[in-house]
């Protein structure tokens, strides 16, 4: 577990910004093998989005070669409607920079089979090699997507309903109205979010300082669902110091003190190589079949370690990603474009 | 060579870095037209449900998009008078086309060519076929579209006929005098001859004294058939002005102007503004020349009815031309000089003006202090509502009609503040670029 601390909201999400857009430069995607983000939604990332765009119309940072997929979006509202998630990422993200809508993934709350939606979505992600990033933010329940308290750990992309917490504190943007707030929604599963190669999260804000606490310190619990993060090789926590306001202070200087010490001997709480640069496959490799045998759990295709503390149904899913089948390359793509 | 290129039938822009005018706000957003549709795109939709991403994106550096300029009241331009038959009729289409492809420059994208009181002749055989609405093809290409004709006169008070010809002056007591007169077929709702569709009437807005003939009753008949009657040229008391509006007038042709003055004791057409009689309050027209009103008056009239407050320019044919001295259809002669125009051998009588509807606008910013916003409206979606045309003109929400103008806000010597047009947008396509 790595914990970031910064002063305020502002510079803890530069330095998620930063760290997005120096993981995307270092993969060096391409359109073969594109940088597979997931993004979420809620006021906590907003300052994030805003910083990517800045750097993109800077020239910073390309998104063309990445392929994103957000973690929920309400049931029954239209997707045009300006609280649904979808207009949301239009609103603060895709609008604004060169992400093509082919490569956007986001759940359709109005699907006519919501069920067969949620299992297209698995496959979706596991058809792009799973996920390089997630990106998330947590309630003050310690929700992470819609995963209210108590919902499975080993749980995947799925219908939920809501919380009635989350239903009031959702109100606020549906005209203070109860019965306009939406009470189901699409949302991945924990285990979809634990998949991913990497999950960063930013906490900000005093009102978040329990669930932060409930998430470190405690054990994994499904009350607080992000807590499941104790049992992913690589997550990364980022807070202001607001939201750290219920951590014990050996707990806050223990992460403060391994930054430092990191940063003063010269290297960084960087991934292990072959992360970073994603799991590319050799031209060898393209043209034999692959093995059915099981590997062991590595960092490239993780093993959902919940499904098997918790004896989860693994065979109801495939249980590591699926490499994509080999696609050829017609020629036209290796000229240049333009 | 460009014409080898081929020319994509619809083609997505993108405006970026941006102000666009959306009600009293200029607000900071993203703005997509199709140059297919002609429309402002709903581009959230395009994007997620056609994958649709812009083939080209324009960075404004912060200027203003605003609606296209509509001016409800033009009499001609670049020397073409819309009520002066030239002496071979038959290049009056050909000039016509000309005149809106400068107009579209001045970024006026739609405008109601405005004809003063002529003899039936004029109307009806010469004039009133050319000047229908002729924006349903959405060309481009053809310039500034008109959104039908607006006839000022002849059933005006001669009394108050400003330039226009007593001679022609006429009053109507049915309403097969408009008929007689205008022509049945250019004042009716005419059927298309290819899908049996009801067509709009070829004539958009009659201005005519209400207090001439048999005028009020006749304003239901008009306004029936979906053209707009307008209060104008007229001797009218506050109470037959109250009366018209009460019948249906839902616009004052260049307030103040060829109507009896503000009087304490009885209000005049202006009286309407107040709301004394609980009656809807009109629309009204304001000429922003600096000659045909005091600014102080139109301050007045702005505070009194912000939301019917229109720029229109009157501006005669001799807008674009040199100063000089012109000739005038009834022996007269004018003489422009600058944006003033009068008429030859009279002490400075007004006849018309001669500027753009973009310095109105200017002149009205530095007069009044109001917003750049409040200005802008008084040219695009004011007047669009009293067409009857919002959200279609004068409007940058989505499946509106995609003519924009770039504007760009600068400083003249003495501080005050001047617009100008860098850019003009019909149906989604560039048709002037100041740069260029």
């Amino acid at each position: 577990m790595r914990l970031i601390v910064r002063d305020d909201p502002g510079s803890a999400s530069a330095y998620i910004a930063k760290y997005i857009i120096d993981r995307i430069r270092h993969f060096n995607p391409t359109p073969e093998h594109p940088f597979v983000l997931g993004l979420p939604t809620g006021s906590s990332p907003v300052l994030i989005y805003k910083i990517l765009v800045e750097k993109y119309k800077a020239g910073e940072i390309s998104f063309e070669n990445v392929v994103t997929f957000n973690m929920d979006e309400y049931i029954g509202i239209p997707r045009e409607h300006p609280e649904s998630y979808h207009t949301f990422m239009y609103k603060h993200f895709f609008s604004h920079v060169n992400v093509h809508p082919r490569n956007i993934h986001i759940l359709n709350g109005n699907a006519p089979d919501l069920e067969a939606e949620c299992v297209a979505y698995e496959a979706a992600i596991k058809s792009h090699g799973g996920i390089d990033l997630f990106l998330g933010g947590i309630g003050p329940d310690g929700h992470i997507a819609f995963n209210e308290p108590g919902s499975s750990l080993a749980s995947r992309t799925r219908v939920k309903t809501l919380a009635y917490d989350t239903i009031i504190a959702n109100s606020r943007f549906f005209d203070n109205d109860l019965e306009k707030v939406p009470k189901m929604a699409l949302t991945v599963g924990v285990q979809t979010v634990l998949e991913a190669r990497e999950v960063v999260i930013i906490i900000v804000g005093a009102h978040k300082a329990l669930a932060l606490q409930k998430c470190i310190e405690g054990g994994v619990n499904h009350m607080w669902t992000l807590s499941s993060l104790q049992l992913h090789p690589h997550p990364m926590i980022v807070v202001d110091e607001d939201a750290t306001l219920e951590l014990q202070v050996k707990t806050v200087k223990y992460f403060k003190s391994i930054e430092q010490v990191a940063s003063s001997q010269g290297f960084e709480q960087i991934l292990p190589s072959t992360v970073r640069t994603g799991p590319r496959r050799k031209p060898s490799q393209q043209l034999t079949p692959l093995s059915e045998e099981k590997e062991e759990p590595t960092i490239l295709s993780p093993q959902p370690v919940t499904s098997t503390l918790l004896n989860a149904p693994a065979t109801e899913y495939p249980v590591r990603s699926v490499t994509p089948e080999l696609v050829l390359a017609p020629m036209s793509s290796r000229i240049a474009a333009h | 060579m460009p014409s080898a290129l081929p020319i994509a039938r619809d083609r997505i822009t993108k405006f970026t870095n941006c102000r666009i005018l959306k009600g009293d706000q200029l607000v900071e957003q993203d703005l997509w037209v199709s140059s297919g549709s002609g429309k402002i795109v709903r581009s959230q939709e395009a994007f997620y449900e056609n994958l649709a991403v812009p083939d080209e994106t324009i960075n404004l550096g912060g200027r203003i998009i605003s609606p296209g300029l509509i001016d409800v009241q033009l009499n001609g331009a670049f020397g073409f008078n819309f009520s002066q038959i030239p002496d071979d009729p038959l290049t009056y289409a050909k000039t016509l086309r000309q005149v809106n492809k400068s107009l579209i420059e001045t970024g006026v994208t739609s405008y109601l060519p405005t004809l003063t009181s002529e003899s039936q002749y004029v109307y009806k055989n010469k004039a009133l076929p050319h000047l229908g609405p002729s924006g349903t093809l959405r060309h481009a290409s053809e310039g500034s579209e008109s959104l039908g004709a607006h006839c000022e006169g002849p059933f005006i008070n001669p009394t108050k006929n400003g330039i226009h010809k007593v001679d022609n002056i006429s009053y109507a007591m049915t309403f097969k005098d408009l008929e007689a007169m205008y022509g049945a077929e250019y004042i009716n709702p005419t059927l298309d001859p290819l899908d049996g569709s009801l067509r709009p009437p070829v004539i958009k807005k009659i201005t005519a004294a209400p207090e001439r003939g048999n005028m009020i009753d006749l304003i239901s008949e008009i306004t029936g058939r979906g053209i707009i009657y307008s209060i104008g040229h007229t001797e009218a008391t506050y109470e037959e002005a109250s009366a018209a509006v009460a019948a249906g007038a839902t616009m004052i042709t260049h307030l103040f102007n060829a109507m009896r003055p503000l009087h304490h004791r009885n209000p005049g057409v202006f009286g309407v503004l107040g709301i004394a009689e609980s009656l809807p309050r009109p629309y009204f027209g304001i000429i922003a020349d600096g000659i045909h009103l005091h600014p102080t008056s139109i301050k007045i009239a702005f505070n009194s009815h912000p939301d019917g407050f229109i720029l229109v320019t009157d501006a005669m044919h001799l807008v674009g031309c040199p100063d000089g001295v012109y000739d005038w259809t009834n022996g007269e002669r004018f003489i422009k000089n600058g944006t003033r125009l009068t008429l030859a051998g009279t002490d400075g009588k007004i006849a018309g003006s001669c500027l753009t509807l973009i310095e109105c606008v200017s002149n009205f910013l530095n007069w009044s202090g109001a917003s750049i916003p409040q200005a802008l409206k008084a040219v695009t979606s004011t007047p669009a509502a009293m067409l009857g045309l919002s959200g279609v003109k004068g409007s940058l929400e989505s499946d509106a009609d995609a003519d924009l103008v770039i504007i760009n806000e600068g400083i003249a010597e003495f501080g005050e503040k001047v617009l100008t047009i860098d850019q003009v947008w019909k149906f989604g396509t560039k048709v002037f670029d100041r740069s260029e």
